[in-house]
């Protein structure tokens, strides 16, 4: 009963509900999170260990899916109202539908245990040593220590993930890409750079391409979300040590503090990614700039 | 746009064409499912007036517009057995729910999804009898009959998430554009704190307030959902409330909460149901992506996600039992899109 009492007045949790929240959102403006009831640590360092996994992770399934969307949309575009067009609107639907377990799964399933192509979970080979933590992101890290056999390692495991993440979140780039893409090769110029007597090619990936791509870096911002709303599903499936596999660990805990932390701390890096995508515009596009 | 009528039902022109503005179209049905009873008010006087031979009603119009797009088509009539299916074996369902004594739902299935039979433990499927036409798991449950027997819980999530999401933004959405001034910023900002956060993440955060089961997988996805339709009725008055007949209503006297509720919110409402048939499928995908993370209905009660996943680590040897409920997720979720992409295009006039 000690104990009980002790965690009754670590958690302060004799007091009126309104006086608990205020105090927690006193806090949270100073940075402290909490104490873990898991780790038994400051929740904000926990969540700092894992974050920069999931950050890393999802800017690289992030960079893979608007890449592909990108071009896969491009090419839908030019070639508006063929069979390629149609196929893609296809893959697009088919991908778009799919629940994210269900692709990550299949990946895991067909590419790492059925060829062994690679390995099927965890973040590295775990008979590895991992580098000193500098910067919190494990390829940056394994980079600055020169220890090129985890940097691999760490790599061979993040190319399903990010895979699964770029696959259930590409057919919206493709379907903003496509319809942005039509509309610009409508445009007077396209036309005149027709008659200069540009290739098609030419005109599609010199021309129109740059004033197309507009649309997709407002997008890269609800990316950000999407993509960090998947990375929780896929670290489950993958066992990938991030703030998702972190946040579904919690939950079977019954660990409200990480929860509560983990869901401020992700709803704050969504907002700055939206920030970073409005100054990225204004970088893209010289007639919008900050008022 | 001088010509456009205070009703906001458009120009009486495009009635008598066949291409009727976007406010035409639901704006219709609602009207006609009220009855006449509205026709006094000013907002339905210039519909009740015309000649009912200009217009279309509105249901055989949306029908024929999905007529003409074959895929659409298609997805139209998956989304009908869905919702019919539901509604015959949900009410089933019900009925044994209250009286406790009847098996109804069971019966009409003709075997029970739920009894365990090991005797019958991963039979492929076969055409010797309906219920293995999809084979069965490692439990000895039919998979056609659990398919069945989930459908209506996943049309109820998907009707009710809605349904609440789209009441709720409506409230929130047009008072905060009407109303303007600090309500407009208290709403607003609300609703951005709530958008701020990717939806799986805050239906994670909130399913663990309100503890699993079906209800409260219901609830996390109302928390989650309402935000985004709460910024699409603000859109949509902001831009109606300018307009002239919402100050000849102001002139005569309406208060605010007519005006939002009786001429705002009717003339919004349809591009915002246009997308939430695009939408409907979003939320089936969400409820199984909860039921994966063992959040939601529990077992035994089957669930299509849930399913799915049970199934996957019998690949390739028990292929069936994955293949049909994730073939049945797709296949809805598909039909959702392709119905909401051509109501979307049908509404906002690009194509008729």
């Amino acid at each position: 009963m000690v104990e009980l009492q002790a965690i009754i007045k670590q958690y302060n949790l004799n007091a009126p509900l309104q006086v608990q929240y205020f105090d927690y959102l006193q806090n949270l403006l100073h940075g402290n999170l909490g104490l873990d009831s898991i780790y038994k640590a400051p929740e904000s360092l926990v969540i700092a260990q894992f974050l920069p996994v999931t950050l890393e992770l999802v800017l690289v399934g992030m960079t893979l899916s608007i890449v592909l969307g990108v071009f896969t949309g491009t090419i839908a575009a030019s070639r508006q109202g063929t069979a390629t067009d149609k196929a893609i609107k296809g893959i697009y639907l088919v991908t778009w539908a799919m629940p994210t377990f269900i692709i990550a799964f299949l990946l895991q399933l067909i590419v790492a245990y059925d060829l062994g192509l690679l390995p099927a979970d965890g973040l590295a080979n775990p008979t590895l040593i991992a580098p000193a933590t500098v910067t919190g992101l494990p390829l940056i890290d394994a980079l600055l220590a020169g220890n090129l056999v985890y940097f691999w390692s760490l790599v061979q495991h993040m190319v399903l993930p990010a895979l699964a993440i770029a696959i259930t979140t590409f057919g919206i780039a493709i379907r903003i890409m496509r319809s942005s893409m039509i509309e610009a090769l409508d445009k007077d110029y396209v036309k005149l750079a027709y008659m200069k007597g540009f290739s098609k090619r030419q005109v599609v990936y010199k021309t129109a391409f740059r004033n197309a791509i507009g649309p997709i870096i407002t997008l890269s911002a609800i990316f950000f979300g999407t993509a960090t709303a998947g990375a929780v599903i896929v670290e489950d499936v993958f066992q990938y040590h991030g703030i998702g596999f972190f946040l579904v660990q919690a939950i079977f805990s019954l660990d409200n503090v990480a929860i509560l932390g983990l869901t401020v701390i992700i709803g704050i890096s969504v907002i700055i990614a939206n920030l970073v995508a409005d100054i990225l515009y204004g970088v893209a596009d010289p007639r919008i700039r900050l008022e | 746009m001088e010509s456009v009528d205070e009703s906001g039902s458009g120009n009486p022109e495009n009635f008598e064409g066949k291409y009727p503005n976007r406010h035409g179209i639901l704006l219709s049905l609602i009207r006609s499912l009220r009855g006449k009873t509205e026709g006094s008010s000013p907002v339905a006087t210039p519909v009740a007036t015309m000649p009912a031979s200009a217009r279309d009603s509105a249901f055989s119009y949306f029908y024929r517009a999905l007529v003409k797009d074959k895929p659409a088509f298609g997805g139209f009539l998956v989304i009908m057995i869905f919702l019919g299916w539901s509604i015959f074996e949900g009410v089933l369902q019900m009925i044994d729910f209250i009286t406790r004594r009847t098996d109804y739902a069971i019966m009409v299935l003709g075997g029970n999804p739920l009894a365990l039979d090991f005797s019958h433990s991963l039979v492929p499927p076969s055409t010797n009898s309906f219920a293995l036409l999809f084979g069965t798991d490692y439990y000895g449950h039919s998979i056609l009959l659990s398919i069945l027997y989930a459908a209506p819980r996943d049309a109820a999530a998907a009707v009710l998430v809605m349904a609440s999401a789209i009441i709720i933004g409506m409230v929130v959405g047009t008072s905060a554009a009407y109303l303007s001034g600090w309500a407009e910023i208290v709403f607003m900002r609300l609703t951005d704190a709530f958008l701020a956060v990717p939806a799986l993440v805050l239906a994670l955060a909130v399913s663990i307030m309100v503890g699993t089961g079906f209800t409260s997988v219901l609830i996390a996805l109302t928390v989650v959902w309402w935000s985004r339709y709460a910024r699409f009725f603000r859109g949509e008055a902001l831009s109606l409330k300018r307009r002239g007949f919402v100050a000849a209503a102001r002139l005569c006297g309406t208060g605010s909460l007519r005006i939002m509720f009786r001429h705002l919110v009717p003339n919004s409402i349809d591009p915002i149901i246009a997308y939430a048939a695009l939408d409907f499928g979003n939320i089936i995908l969400w409820y199984s992506s909860l039921a994966f993370l063992g959040i939601g209905v529990q077992p035994p009660i089957p669930e299509w996600g849930e399913m799915t996943y049970a199934g996957l680590s019998y690949i390739p040897g028990s292929w069936w039992w994955s293949f049909f409920p994730s073939l049945v997720i797709l296949a809805i979720i598909i039909s959702f899109t392709l119905m909401g992409d051509r109501l979307q295009e049908v509404i906002s006039g690009r194509i008729s």
